[in-house]
This record gives structure tokens, C-alpha cells and sequence, in this order.
């Protein structure tokens, strides 16, 4: 299974860093996501995690670090939390940790909303903006 | 049209309100992303207001790209949608202010939701996304996600203006406050 390592990048659009590793079983989606075709960008996300949870069967951890997303990217991340619940329930091992920035509350609201959506316990871990 | 000429003037209300940005023309993903990032250096804004303005911006900016009824040809064959988009400050607030034509097809469900959205308390506002982005019936793109999560992260009611252009046709404007 290959790894997926997009670079992120702040143009036409906001492209998220995407790197998702096979072998450590280590994902990390990060900076902002605000694209042209969002279905198009994360469909491939969502079929690698499939396929690793279902194949690899290895422990996971999988580290957020979107400063922003627009509402079209947040059916997308449901998606994976979805996926990565579905591999919980079914015995895998996996964490995920949710870096957001102290003061964005809304950013807090929406992590405790996933949690409550997907029923998958999510680490919130605040940071200090100016020392990220 | 009164109304809407005072949401969107440059000139009457310079006494009461600044004019941060002030955008006519299409609405493409270089616009959006350029305007974004000027919100970043506007000196004025605090830091909290700031990054409430930015997440409403880009919702706003999109309905306009992707639901104004006047369309631009782009030079790359890309069409996108057309309007106007303003930031002002007041005493008390930031408002961003945005206005395109709509075809009143699209519009019926925009003001039901807008409506519906202004009826609810924050609780109930988080809730009502959460059951929104759960409808896999609702297009990942709906405008409908996108207002439930400007009237969230505005904290205030939504304030929508509609004007007949033509039996087709509506000029829709929405305005968007961030307290200070």
C-alpha cells in the first residue's frame, strides 16, 4: 500500500498537507482546506483509510491540524472519523489527536460536535498560535 | 432598493462606518483566496474578529461563486459567479455585507433556511448542522451548511434583503455582523 503525501499550498485555493504513512500507520492532515473540488481531493483520503483499515489492520494515529476548513471539507473529515470509528469498533487500534488553536472556540465546538457525531473519542490538544 | 443602496455604499455613510474591503466583480478561487488573506492584514481587526470574519468570508464568498445568477466567462473557459462584497466596521461591529442576482428557484430554500436558522439559539444552531452534515440526501457544497455555519460563528442573526429584479430573478443581499 502506497503512502499519500500531498504538499500543501496557499494560491488559487487552500490546499491541506496531507501525509498519510503505511507503514507507521501515521496520518497527518494539516494547514487549510479550502478547494476547488473537495469530493475530488478527499475521495482518495477516504478510499486509502478504507483500504487501510481493512488490510493493514495496523495501530493508527492520526494527527488533525486544520487551522480552517470551509463546511464542504467538514462532510469529508465526518467521513473519515466515520471510517476511523468503524475500524475502532471492530478491534483496531487507533488515536487521534486534534491540535487546535486555544482561542478558536468554534474550532473547539467543532471537534466536541465530530465527537458527538461519530461516537469516536477524539484527543483535543490546544496549542498556543504563536508558538505553532 | 433603499435599503440595499445602504448596505452596500461607499460614499453616504463614510461619517458612521469605515470601508475595509470593497469588491465588485467575479467571484473566482484567486479572488477568494486573495481577499481572504487581506483580512489577515487589516490592522483594525482583533485577532478573534479576524478569524470569525475569514471563516464567514469564505462561506459568503462561495455562495456568491458558485449561486449568482450573473455568471462571468472567465479566460481560462471557467464561469463563475458574480457580486459585490463588503467589509465595513462599525462602533460596535464588523459587518460583512455580500450581494448577487439569484434565480428565485434557488432562492425559496435559502430563505426557508435562513428563516429557520434565525430562529435558533446557539445550542440548537449546533445541533441543526451537526443534523445537516449527517443528510447524506444534502449536497456536500449545499449553501444551506454553509449559512447554519455563518450564523455560528457570527453569533448574530442573519439579515437577508431580497429585491425583484424580474419574475426570474431576485437581487438577494445578506449581511453578517461579528461583534467587536
Amino acid at each position: 500500500m502506497e503512502n499519500i503525501y500531498i504538499e500543501g499550498s496557499h494560491t488559487n485555493f487552500f490546499v491541506p498537507t496531507v501525509e498519510f504513512n503505511a507503514e507507521t500507520g501515521v496520518c497527518v492532515l494539516s494547514g487549510e482546506s479550502f478547494l476547488e473540488d473537495t469530493i475530488e481531493f478527499y475521495d482518495p483520503l477516504v478510499q486509502w483509510l478504507e483500504e487501510y483499515t481493512s488490510e493493514i489492520k495496523r495501530p493508527m494515529t492520526f494527527e488533525i491540524k486544520l487551522t480552517y476548513f470551509n463546511t464542504s471539507t467538514s462532510r469529508s473529515i465526518l467521513d473519515l472519523l466515520n471510517i476511523m470509528k468503524e475500524y475502532e469498533d471492530d478491534g483496531g487500534e487507533i488515536i487521534v489527536n486534534w491540535h487546535y488553536d486555544e482561542d478558536d472556540i468554534d474550532m473547539e465546538e467543532d471537534i466536541e460536535d465530530y465527537m458527538l457525531d461519530t461516537g469516536l473519542e477524539i484527543n483535543m490538544i490546544p496549542f498556543d498560535e504563536d508558538e505553532f | 432598493m433603499n435599503t440595499i443602496n445602504k448596505k452596500l455604499s461607499l460614499g453616504q455613510s463614510l461619517f458612521s462606518e469605515e470601508i475595509r474591503i470593497s469588491y465588485k466583480g467575479p467571484v473566482d478561487g484567486k479572488i477568494i483566496t486573495f481577499l481572504a488573506d487581506y483580512i489577515y492584514v487589516i490592522n483594525e481587526l482583533s485577532e478573534k474578529a479576524t478569524r470569525k470574519i475569514f471563516k464567514i468570508f469564505f462561506e459568503l464568498a462561495e455562495n456568491i461563486s458558485k449561486y449568482s445568477a450573473d455568471k462571468i466567462k472567465l479566460k481560462d473557459g471557467k464561469e463563475v459567479g458574480s457580486g459585490t462584497i463588503i467589509l465595513k466596521e462599525t462602533v460596535k461591529n464588523f459587518i460583512l455585507v455580500t450581494g448577487n442576482p439569484i434565480k428565485n428557484n434557488d432562492l425559496i430554500p435559502v430563505m426557508e433556511n435562513s428563516k429557520n436558522i434565525n430562529n435558533l439559539g446557539h445550542d440548537e444552531l449546533r445541533e441543526y448542522k451537526r443534523e445537516v452534515r449527517k443528510d447524506n440526501t444534502v449536497k456536500k457544497d449545499s449553501p444551506n451548511i454553509g449559512l447554519i455555519a455563518v450564523a455560528l460563528t457570527s453569533g448574530n442573526p442573519l439579515d437577508i434583503e431580497i429585491n425583484p429584479i424580474d419574475d426570474e430573478t431576485s437581487y438577494f443581499s445578506l449581511a453578517v455582523k461579528v461583534d467587536k
